[in-house]
């Protein structure tokens, strides 16, 4: 496809950001077999069936529960970001670092002031 | 006869009793009529593939923001006529125009229709046909993901509309709080429909939200720094971002009350150890940053037409862009305000009473800043200018009114009354709509390449204006009174009648004031008055540099951006012939292509939708199926830009007058 369509950074092509399009040019002729994607999409889904089977079959008493779906659950971030978001690409620019800072900030801001909320006072009485 | 018998239920599941009152009947028999009308018309023309072509497939930002405007359009009408029949039920006491339970419906309808499938789209109609205009680009980040937001909020809006003359509306409010939702107490498909339709037309919404923040972070022309763009600009990055961050939650809300009705689960119920209040709180982090998505656009449009109106620069270009953050900051910290009585104590209480109430400072930093744009500057009183102005003083009522709301012990006093409703009517009408009407004026001549006839637009705004001060003047004082929102009907000699009956009186001025509206849109596209110069308000941002419609390419020549209103710098500074291109200096132009998948998408995800609104698991599956087919045909077409070559290019713009000799 590439050199079908040459794309050369000669006039502005209103993106403002010619050479980095010319290093996005997708590559569908890629001869690696993905398997860095596919180990990636394998163990999202045994991390998923791990922490709903811990839910639904009771494989582990309830006062660890919670720390170890914790811990579940960041390692299955970590994998998305790592494998599926692109977060380990250094080229181009690091909007997307601003973009998840706010993420993780508005994430937690939910989170910790809905269980605040939700104690309805039992933390004060 | 087990398919007698089978044939027998299914019809009574699609029609059941609520669904044929002899008023749904008729609408059903004018909508067949109407849609046979225009597909005879379709076919005699021999317009489908036009439609087809030109439309349905369209992957152009100007058409798919004048797709999201027309559809906006007919849902403001819809949601109009609830509205009348509300305040028709509503006009003397005891009255019995509908009964309970159709009145349940029609403002859960008005309500959801208003929100989901009036504002937001409006909100996005805007953003589409101006956003890349203003910022030098030739279109969205995501071309074919912007068709896809339209066609799932289309086919969601189809679903949501779909539920009164199939199976049932839904009739737990536009919140559709449990246990009001819960399938005990709510049982059909109505509420079903609401579940679906949201979903299906969020998903659309959160693409829109990432597209226009790459958007505007990543195809800004050489030179518009952040600190260049226009305000609207400004406000349509900041709403995506709150796009992006508040609608997951009701995703999740959503999502979770479908489980619990289709699927038996007990996330919300009142049995089985369910928290109808989670449901609460999930909502309410989504619907108050969802107040500000509907309201920053109508900042952003006030802040292009009155500089505009008022040939000046705008005041406090950083004070905007500032409170906008500020504003969006503390809305997110602002949602118990919604449910205070639900009792998480008075800690918690007053922590978010007072980060709604200091949302006022940098809201009044606004309000000056445009007055004072306004102050010594020469005013034209166009008709985007009037809404700008009729806003003002509403916006100052709708915010007062919420302080009042804020303070903990009077909101115990009047919550869920009909102050309530006037102050959000006032805020979300008297801001949003009257902002995106301002703005659908402003940008008219634009977005179809012909003005709007100033004196029938003066008159709808007239009208509206009025009515919608009558209609909510005296809700407040009933709220004072002691009458409480959704009520089906009132008894007599509570001193609500006379109130009751100028509030409606003001609903059908408001309603005139839509046909005027529309009768303008009509007429002047029967007379058009063509905008030949492309820069008909003498305006100063980048979209007015081109031609109107601009070309399907936007910028034959990307502009090098100097200042910050750089039309209005080329102008003064006789700079104009920039935007020209000359023989020697047109490069062929890359474009993506059209594309069948987005509606193919969304219509599998429509049909997933049916299925899990009357738990027919089989077609979800099948809708499921068709979602990943229409995913990997979408993946594998590789083809997806054309070449529009540097002669077509050179033509069109000679055709402008836009090349230099």
């Amino acid at each position: 496809m590439d050199h079908e369509h040459p794309r050369r950074p000669q006039a502005p092509t209103g993106h403002g950001d010619e050479v980095e399009l010319a290093l996005l040019q997708p590559k569908m002729h890629a001869t690696q077999f993905p398997s860095l994607q596919i180990t990636g999409y394998i163990l999202a889904l045994v991390l998923t069936l791990l922490a709903f089977g811990m839910v639904a079959y009771h494989w582990v008493p309830v006062p660890s529960l919670i720390p170890i779906i914790l811990v579940l659950a960041f390692i299955q971030g970590a994998l998305q970001m790592g494998i599926f978001m692109h977060l380990r690409e250094g080229r181009g620019t690091t909007w997307h670092l601003p973009v998840l800072a706010l993420a993780l900030f508005v994430g937690l801001g939910i989170v910790g002031f809905s269980i605040w909320i939700m104690m309805f006072k039992s933390g004060v009485s | 006869m087990p398919i007698q018998r089978w044939t027998l239920h299914l019809l009574r599941l699609l029609f059941p009793p609520q669904v044929l009152l002899p008023d749904i009947v008729a609408i059903d028999i004018g909508l067949t009529v109407a849609v046979i009308v225009i597909g005879v018309y379709l076919t005699r023309t021999r317009r489908w593939g036009w439609l087809w072509h030109e439309w349905i497939t369209t992957v152009d930002h100007k058409k798919i923001g004048i797709m999201y405007l027309i559809a906006a359009l007919i849902m403001l009408f819809r949601g109009g006529v609830d509205a009348l029949m509300i305040r028709s039920q509503l006009i003397a006491p005891n009255a019995h125009f509908m009964g309970a339970q159709q009145y349940d419906e029609v403002f859960t309808t008005h309500g959801t229709v208003m929100i989901f499938f009036m504002a937001m789209p409006m909100v996005f109609a805007l953003f589409n046909a101006t956003v890349p205009l203003m910022i030098g680009a030739r279109d969205v980040a995501f071309p074919r993901l912007n068709a896809i937001s339209f066609w799932l909020f289309a086919f969601g809006a189809i679903l949501l509309n779909m539920s009164f003359s199939i199976g049932g509306s839904p009739s737990a409010g536009w919140m559709s709080y449990p246990p009001y939702s819960e399938l005990l107490y709510n049982p059909g498909v109505g509420e079903n429909y609401f579940l679906l339709s949201l979903q299906v037309a969020g998903i659309g919404t959160i693409a829109t939200g990432i597209n226009f923040l790459v958007t505007i972070l990543r195809m800004r022309a050489p030179g518009m720094s952040l600190s260049k763009i226009p305000v609207f600009v400004w406000s349509a990055l900041i709403t995506s971002s709150l796009v992006l961050f508040a609608f997951p939650p009701l995703t999740v809300a959503l999502g979770l009350t479908m489980l619990d009705r289709v699927f038996g689960a007990s996330f919300f119920t009142i049995a089985h150890q369910g928290m109808p209040m989670m449901y609460v709180n999930l909502f309410w982090i989504f619907g108050h940053p969802e107040v500000y998505i509907l309201v920053m656009p109508a900042f952003g449009v006030f802040s292009e037409v009155v500089p505009t109106f008022s040939r000046k620069p705008l005041f406090g270009y950083e004070a905007m862009v500032g409170s906008l953050l500020a504003i969006s900051f503390l809305g997110y910290g602002t949602w118990v305000h919604h449910f205070f009585e639900m009792g998480a104590g008075p800690s918690v209480n007053v922590f978010f009473g007072l980060s709604t109430m200091l949302i006022a400072i940098p809201t009044g930093v606004k309000m000056f800043n445009w007055i004072f744009t306004m102050w010594g500057g020469r005013i034209r009183l166009t008709v985007p200018m009037l809404w700008q102005l009729a806003f003002i003083p509403t916006f100052v009522v709708g915010g007062a009114t919420g302080i009042m709301l804020a303070a903990v012990p009077g909101d115990y006093q009047y919550h869920n009354s009909y102050f309530l409703i006037a102050h959000f009517h006032n805020v979300i009408l008297g801001g949003t709509v009257f902002g995106m009407l301002s703005g659908m004026y402003y940008w008219w001549p634009k977005m179809f390449g012909w003005k709007l006839n100033q004196r029938q637009g003066t008159w709808a705004f007239a009208l509206f204006v009025s009515g919608f001060w009558l209609t909510f003047m005296p809700q407040y004082f009933l709220g004072f009174e002691g009458m409480t929102r959704r009520m089906a009907t009132y008894p007599a000699g509570l001193g609500w009648t006379t109130l009751n009956l100028w509030s409606t009186v003001g609903a059908f001025v408001m309603g005139a004031g839509f046909l005027v509206m529309v009768y303008n849109i009509l007429w002047s596209r029967r007379y058009r008055d063509w905008d030949v110069t492309g820069d008909p308000w003498d305006g100063r941002t980048l979209e007015w540099s081109l031609p109107s419609p601009a070309p399907e390419y936007n910028f034959a020549r990307i502009p090098m951006v100097q200042s910050r209103d750089e039309w209005w710098a080329m102008k003064q500074e006789g700079r104009t012939d920039e935007v020209k291109i000359s023989a020697t200096t047109v490069h062929p132009i890359h474009m993506p292509r059209n594309s069948a998948m987005p509606i193919m998408l969304a219509f599998a995800f429509f049909v997933g939708a049916i299925g899990l609104i009357f738990a027919w698991f089989w077609m979800a599956i099948l809708g499921g199926l068709g979602v990943i087919a229409a995913l990997a045909y979408g993946s594998f077409a590789d083809y997806s830009e054309v070449e529009i070559d540097a002669k077509h290019v050179l033509q069109t713009e000679a055709q402008l007058g836009r090349v230099e000799s």
